[in-house]
């Protein structure tokens, strides 16, 4: 560049300097009332969440909310880098799954100075404001019940005229049906139940089930191997008679409605979270209907209420009491109640369900009511997953998997779980 | 013959040292983005994760220091670190060579002057421009999976085949076959090199009396052995680090049964999943590590069968 001068270099940089600090001070002035939000979730549930928000914004007109949302998977190495960054949004979607993690490393504030002003949830109950707290103190608001539920095919069942399964079926009679199905149907790749092997849900459900639980309040693993390789052989059973999905064919879903079992058209039968009916049923033409996991005979309460999600604030938010009234306003109030609907499960606020019922779909009210069906047939919350515990979930996975597509021996399989599941823990 | 974009020492005169003046300072100033992005952006991330891999960090709590803990964990006891390894080598090693036999005789067949070239050309360089997107691997999910493509067209002759990329006979080869079919860059990189090839030679052959195999052992493959070399590094270097296909036909799990789980997923999955960024980094520097030996002993073993026509032997 031969014709640059020193000044007119001066010049540009002295114009980009200047146009730098321009905006700032607009920033400044408008900070005091803006926020950030994150959750993870799909696009029915942004739409919903965004109309709750701008119902927030519409009463507080000097609020803004800006708000970042992604899928649960890469939801939590992103919340995790901007965390660390020191970057993390003020009001943040929680998991019960995480929540101890965050909540004992300093990164949420505790919600107790805000109770019962700004946020006042006393008509939660005890047991649903109680599943938010972490060593005493409130760090999280659960934003809605959900528990366990298996999802049918109601017009396949109706077609084939076999009776669909209710609460009160067994394992034993859960396997006859699946066979059932798969003879009726007699179509190629289509079989009477996904292949549960690999979800830790339902081993959770069975482990509880026979008086144990996955971890204790060491986070100590709380099941023994024998309770593992039963469940790989009761699996292993069902799919060599035709009962479960083929391993290949399972090994193709990837945690989406889109490639579930009964998506995509494998299954009659899949194990899913009550609040995700309405998510299912949105990528389901057939009819769709939802009951609980099956039991063991004479066996304990394997399900139990947890919060499908709660919200937390940042540890390091300047406006906490801002970010105290929004929760306030989504878990309470009648608009935000509209327009968030069931999609997070049944509203732990009891005069926001009761209005709730009068509002929803078939698909809401079928969900609220199997939330009080099921009242007197579930457990107690379990301690909170240990650290490595989304590792030893993936493990599960990938064990299974061996014995469903690679020919593993269950008994070598139950093994290999076990150790790597104390290395994981271990390493965590 | 000139060649293409080689990696040559040329020696030039040391430039004289000069003052800095107004150029200079312009040159700086507008080069002043990409520096800050070198140093902030690449250099600066390097070097910290050198360190890390020798902490344990988990983002929210502050590195603590574990020494070779990490690196004593990856060659002592992981299983899955070695089963990464053996993937992601046989991968190379089967992708490589496919991929670049198929682009050289594609090459060979276009630079016979067919009509119609510049748009086979194009036709054919088209796949490498996709084939590293999640378009494509999505797509090759539904060729290959269990109502896909390839099954449809198995049926017709009473074949009931398996869902290929979710069994893990067949799943590390249907990501071969993706990798093989974006053949398009070392195509095109190829026919630029037979076009540079005298066509003298050929001639002078022909009076010789050579045939079409002679000719192509004695003169295009000498003459294209450095095109060839620069082919084999690069591509060798792009699959080692291939991510997205595993990620993407996999859904992140390098399933089933860890059959795709190429050594950056792994890492992706110590580092993002498990939130094990200490290990993960301490595996990165492993990888680079692995890519520079392939890359040096390629560059070694060059000087015994790559011919630079100006060498003048």
């Amino acid at each position: 560049m031969p014709n640059v001068s020193r000044r007119s270099t001066f010049k540009l940089a002295a114009g980009l300097a200047a146009a730098a600090a321009l905006p700032q001070s607009v920033w400044a002035q408008a900070a005091r009332t803006r926020l950030r939000m994150t959750w993870w979730g799909g696009t029915d549930r942004a739409k919903r969440t965004q109309a709750a928000l701008d119902a927030y914004t519409k009463i507080n007109a000097g609020t803004q909310i800006d708000v970042e949302t992604i899928g649960w998977g890469d939801y939590w190495t992103r919340l995790a880098t901007q965390v660390a960054g020191g970057n993390a949004p003020d009001v943040i979607q929680m998991d019960y799954r995480y929540i101890y993690e965050y909540a004992r490393r300093k990164a949420l504030r505790p919600l107790d100075e805000f109770m019962p002003s700004p946020i006042n949830i006393a008509d939660f109950g005890q047991a649903n404001i109680d599943t938010g707290k972490v060593d005493g103190q409130v760090f999280g608001v659960s934003m809605g019940v959900n528990s366990n539920s298996l999802f049918y095919d109601k017009t396949t069942f109706e077609r084939l005229k076999i009776a669909p399964p209710d609460h009160a079926t067994t394992w034993a009679q859960f396997a006859e049906k699946a066979i059932a199905i798969t003879k009726a149907a007699s179509k190629r790749g289509y079989f009477g139940t996904m292949d549960a092997g690999s979800a830790e849900p339902a081993l959770e459900v069975w482990v509880r089930q026979r008086g144990r639980q996955l971890y204790d309040n060491d986070g100590k693993i709380a099941f023994t191997r024998d309770d593992i390789a039963e469940w790989f052989d009761y699996w292993d059973k069902l799919r060599r008679a035709g009962g479960a999905v083929a391993g290949d064919l399972q090994a193709l879903y990837r945690n989406t409605p889109e490639t579930d079992m009964l998506t995509t058209g494998r299954a009659a039968i899949t194990f899913a979270h009550s609040n995700q009916l309405v998510a299912w049923q949105a990528v389901n033409q057939n009819k769709l209907a939802m009951t609980m996991f099956p039991q063991t005979q004479g066996g304990k309460a394997g399900q139990y209420y947890k919060p499908s999600m709660l919200l937390s604030i940042s540890a390091t938010t300047p406006q906490p009491q801002e970010a105290a009234r929004i929760i306030n306003f989504i878990s309470t109030h009648p608009d935000a109640g509209a327009a968030l609907g069931v999609e997070r499960g049944v509203p732990p606020s009891k005069s926001m369900r009761d209005r709730l019922l009068a509002q929803v779909d078939e698909l809401g009210k079928a969900q609220i009511e199997y939330i009080s069906l099921i009242a007197s047939r579930v457990g107690t919350l379990p301690p909170p997953p240990p650290k490595g515990a989304g590792e030893i979930e993936q493990n599960l996975r990938r064990v299974a998997e061996t014995i469903s597509v690679g020919n593993a021996k269950v008994p070598q399989a139950a093994d290999q779980f076990m150790a790597d599941a104390k290395r994981a823990l271990e390493r965590a | 013959m000139t060649t293409v974009a080689l990696p040559q020492t040329r020696s030039e005169p040391a430039p004289r040292r000069r003052r800095l003046n107004a150029q200079d300072g312009a040159a700086y100033l507008f080069l002043a983005p990409w520096l800050l992005g070198f140093f902030v952006l690449t250099l600066g991330p390097t070097v910290a994760s050198l360190y890390l891999s020798f902490t344990n960090f988990d983002l929210l709590q502050a590195p603590r220091w574990a020494g070779l803990d990490n690196y004593w964990h990856m060659f002592a006891e992981d299983k899955r670190f070695r089963n990464a390894l053996s993937v992601t080598f046989w991968y190379v090693l089967l992708a490589v060579p496919l991929e670049l036999l198929f682009a050289l005789a594609i090459a060979l067949v276009l630079d016979k002057g067919l009509r119609g070239l510049t748009f086979y050309r194009a036709l054919f360089y088209i796949p490498s421009l996709l084939g590293g997107s999640v378009a494509i691997a999505v797509l090759w999910r539904q060729i290959f999976g269990y109502d896909g493509l390839v099954n449809e067209g198995l049926s017709v002759f009473g074949i009931d085949g398996p869902s290929w990329i979710s069994n893990p006979q067949y799943s590390l080869y249907t990501l071969v076959l993706l990798r093989v079919w974006q053949f398009g860059s070392p195509m095109v990189i190829f026919l630029a090199g037979l076009r540079q090839i005298p066509q003298e030679l050929y001639e002078a052959a022909a009076i010789d009396g050579a045939g079409p195999i002679a000719k192509f052992f004695r003169i295009t493959l000498p003459l294209l052995a450095p095109v060839i070399f620069f082919n084999l590094v690069l591509q060798t270097i792009n699959s080692f680090k291939a991510f997205t296909p595993a990620f993407i036909v996999s859904g992140g799990s390098g399933g089933p049964i860890d059959s795709t789980l190429f050594y950056t997923l792994y890492l992706y999955q110590e580092a993002f999943a498990y939130f094990r960024m200490g290990y993960a980094s301490a595996l990165a520097w492993v990888l680079l590590s692995i890519i520079a030996i392939f890359t040096a002993a390629s560059f070694l073993s060059s000087k015994y069968w790559v011919y630079y026509g100006d060498e003048g032997r």
